[in-house]
């Protein structure tokens, strides 16, 4: 599986025709086909291209919607 | 603009801008369900279907309403709806709830309509818990929409056979918790 670092996985901010990868609890997902991502961006407050475990964790949604997405990598020094 | 309304959120710690943001993001969203829940309702047909076509039918005036009491807010608090209706399709803070390939498939027109429910649920547990203690006139009004968003939710999931939520479909009035913003 491809480490990310946190300066690759910030290029995928999902802006200006990038991907949209978030990281959650260490894995790397795409959310680049999600209608709820369009240019990086979710419900106004969450950005691509980080890491957003904490904000997961307090979201009015379970994890298991991320289910759906592909895990492209993991988080982590290589 | 409701100048010392804003003043006031912006001094309870609330970024207002992103509230309006999503405020619009929300009302594109229930605009859009009305639009959408329109096919679906005229779709609804057959023996299945029908028994669900007026939960479907009140679900959709509802979410017309919702638009109706959200759009003075956003305009109360220095915002403004997208010009262009293209746009404010696209930024809706949930997918479109369009038509299954199948519309004769009853379980996925109740999924298309549950799932559709579930995120206005999470958008305005979201907003409720953004302007909690904070913006009051905001919350009352998120607050007013998250009941009935629970009451559309219930209806569709005890159709899909997912457990009792105790609820009934309305009995001639439409959104008694809304209704207050509509007067």
């Amino acid at each position: 599986m491809k480490k990310f670092n946190e300066q690759e996985l910030a290029q995928c901010d999902g802006k200006n025709g990038a991907l949209a990868f978030i990281a959650f609890r260490g894995k790397i997902y795409d959310v680049s086909s999600s209608f709820l991502w369009k240019q990086g961006v979710h419900q106004v407050l969450h950005n691509a291209g980080r890491d957003l475990t904490d904000s997961i964790e307090k979201a009015p949604h379970g994890v298991d919607l991320l289910k759906k997405f592909p895990i492209v990598g993991a988080l982590g020094m290589d | 603009m409701a100048k010392v309304t804003r003043e006031m959120v912006e001094k309870s710690g609330v970024n207002v801008d992103q509230l309006v943001e999503l405020l619009v993001k929300n009302a594109a969203a229930e605009l859009t369900t009305y639009y959408y829940y329109t096919i679906l309702r005229v779709n609804l047909i057959g023996l299945e279907g029908e028994g669900i076509k007026e939960i479907a039918e009140t679900a959709r005036i509802e979410d017309r309403n919702h638009f109706e009491a959200l759009f003075p807010r956003i305009y109360e608090l220095g915002g403004k709806l997208p010009g262009n209706m293209k746009d404010f399709h696209d930024i809706s803070a949930c997918p479109p709830a369009s038509l299954p390939k199948d519309p004769t498939d009853i379980k996925a027109m109740l999924t298309v309509l549950v799932n559709a429910e579930r995120c206005a649920v999470r958008g305005y547990t979201h907003i409720c818990n953004l302007t909690a203690g904070k913006d009051h006139r905001t919350y009352d009004l998120s607050l007013s929409i998250l009941n009935e968003e629970i009451e559309h939710e219930s209806w569709f999931s005890e159709f899909l056979g997912e457990g009792p939520s105790g609820h009934f479909l309305r009995r001639g009035e439409t959104s008694p918790f809304v209704s207050k913003f509509l007067k």
